[in-house]
């Protein structure tokens, strides 16, 4: 019966994939998903790239020449941008930037949730956006402290605060459904549970997994690159650790 | 009080001033930031190679079936993940001062220094650039990473600055930060 199901399914699926390759190009192109590091992200037909300074922003409608269409000058040291429903979430060393982009060539700026001066990409789901600060040196001002915050932002105009914990020096960071996941640098891949979405409670460091940046690729999977390599592993919402799925190891040149 | 520490930090990110400008309370420890330079045209040279091993791997970006994978500063690798337990290095494409990337379709996007490109990669073993944007990143390169510093004023017609490094000077340099 099984396999009865599966073999029904395939084929109203391949009748689907029939039906939009002949519908004359209406597919539109999917755009990817960059990890919570990323200067560039797509959305629409639009590029956004944000400079250290600046949100830069392009139209792909002709793809194969990105054209000019905006330039909004930012604050300082700008490094992240992280595109959610209809906004921009902008980290930067002087705080986060939230845009409203109902119209994606000309984001229109919301409100500036200043913090103490660090680096800082941000991801966001439902009411909360999840922002990792990152001390030390290159993060400008010699300021030491690293944390993980959760900023409420059921009001868009009106971030605040809603909780902070300690971190050592963490990078990028991932969410999906009850899963928080936290690069902490050398100091490894931290699993962090959402049961109450405003205080996110550590579960697991993997300390072996010297950890940078991070997509969650679907509901049970995710992609880690760090040190010492690209790294995938499963999760489920109800299991506490993450099954390792392949590795692609650093080799030394 | 918060915002006047914010206001503080405005005249340090412009960057250069001269010996007598402003912010003159910049200690000189005999050290200063002096810049990197390779030539203009190895800074634009991309190459689209066999795969590469991951050597110093930093951003990620997903396209389904492929990841991208950057390699700090020198280029993309491209991996097939169809199948995620068994991910396939497929190629390299070799780009100076790459950080970052987007992908649409059969589009990517990427930073070359200052350079926006864009890249077909309807084969992604052999991708082919059709576009070069320049100048599209302003600022990256024009100071060292650092506040607070001296640093050697960047000279254009030696090349692109492509990193700064901390070096002994006898005199006091003219920019700082």
């Amino acid at each position: 019966m099984k396999r009865f199901f599966t073999l029904y399914t395939l084929t109203i699926a391949a009748t689907f994939l029939g039906c939009t390759k002949d519908g004359s190009g209406s597919v539109t192109p999917q755009a990817g998903v960059g990890g919570s590091m990323a200067r560039f992200a797509i959305t629409d037909d639009v590029l956004y790239i944000v400079s250290p300074q600046s949100l830069e922003v392009y139209d792909l409608a002709n793809p194969a020449a990105p054209k000019k269409t905006a330039s909004a000058r930012l604050g300082i040291g700008i490094e992240t941008i992280y595109p959610h429903g209809k906004n921009l979430f902008i980290g930067a060393n002087d705080g986060m930037y939230i845009y409203d982009n109902q119209n994606p060539l000309q984001p229109v700026l919301l409100s500036h949730y200043r913090h103490i001066q660090s680096c800082d990409p941000v991801v966001v789901q439902g009411k909360y956006a999840y922002v990792t600060l990152r001390g030390g040196t290159s993060c400008r001002t010699g300021n030491p402290v690293s944390t993980l915050d959760v900023v409420d932002i059921s009001d868009l105009k009106n971030p605040k605060i809603a909780f902070s914990q300690a971190l050592t020096s963490p990078y990028g960071l991932g969410v999906y459904g009850n899963r928080l996941f936290v690069c902490d640098g050398d100091n490894g891949l931290k699993l962090f549970t959402l049961e109450d979405p405003r205080m996110p409670a550590l579960v697991r460091t993997y300390a072996d997994v010297p950890a940078y940046d991070v997509i969650v690729r679907n509901a049970g999977s995710l992609i880690v690159t760090g040190k010492k390599g690209l790294y995938q592993y499963g999760f489920s919402p109800d299991k506490k650790d993450l099954t390792e799925l392949s590795v692609l190891p650093v080799q030394a040149n | 009080m918060k915002k006047y520490l914010y206001l503080l930090f405005f005249p340090l990110i412009s960057g250069c001033y001269d010996d007598h400008g402003p912010g003159g309370d910049i200690v000189f420890d005999g050290t200063g930031y002096r810049p990197i330079y390779v030539s203009e045209e190895k800074s634009k040279e991309v190459l689209t190679k066999p795969a590469e091993p991951l050597a110093d791997p930093g951003k990620i970006y997903l396209l389904e079936p492929y990841i991208f994978v950057n390699e700090k500063g020198r280029g993309i690798h491209i991996i097939d993940n169809t199948d995620p337990k068994s991910p396939k290095n497929i190629s390299f494409i070799s780009i100076p001062g790459n950080y970052d990337m987007a992908a649409k379709g059969t589009w990517l996007y990427a930073d070359n220094y200052k350079d926006l490109l864009t890249f077909d990669i309807s084969d992604p073993t052999q991708v082919q650039l059709v576009k070069r944007t320049p100048n599209i990143i302003p600022s990256v390169g024009d100071y060292p990473p650092h506040v607070n510093v001296y640093f050697e004023c960047a000279d254009p017609a030696k090349g692109v600055v492509v990193g700064w490094e901390k070096v002994s000077m006898p005199d006091k340099p003219k920019c700082r930060r």
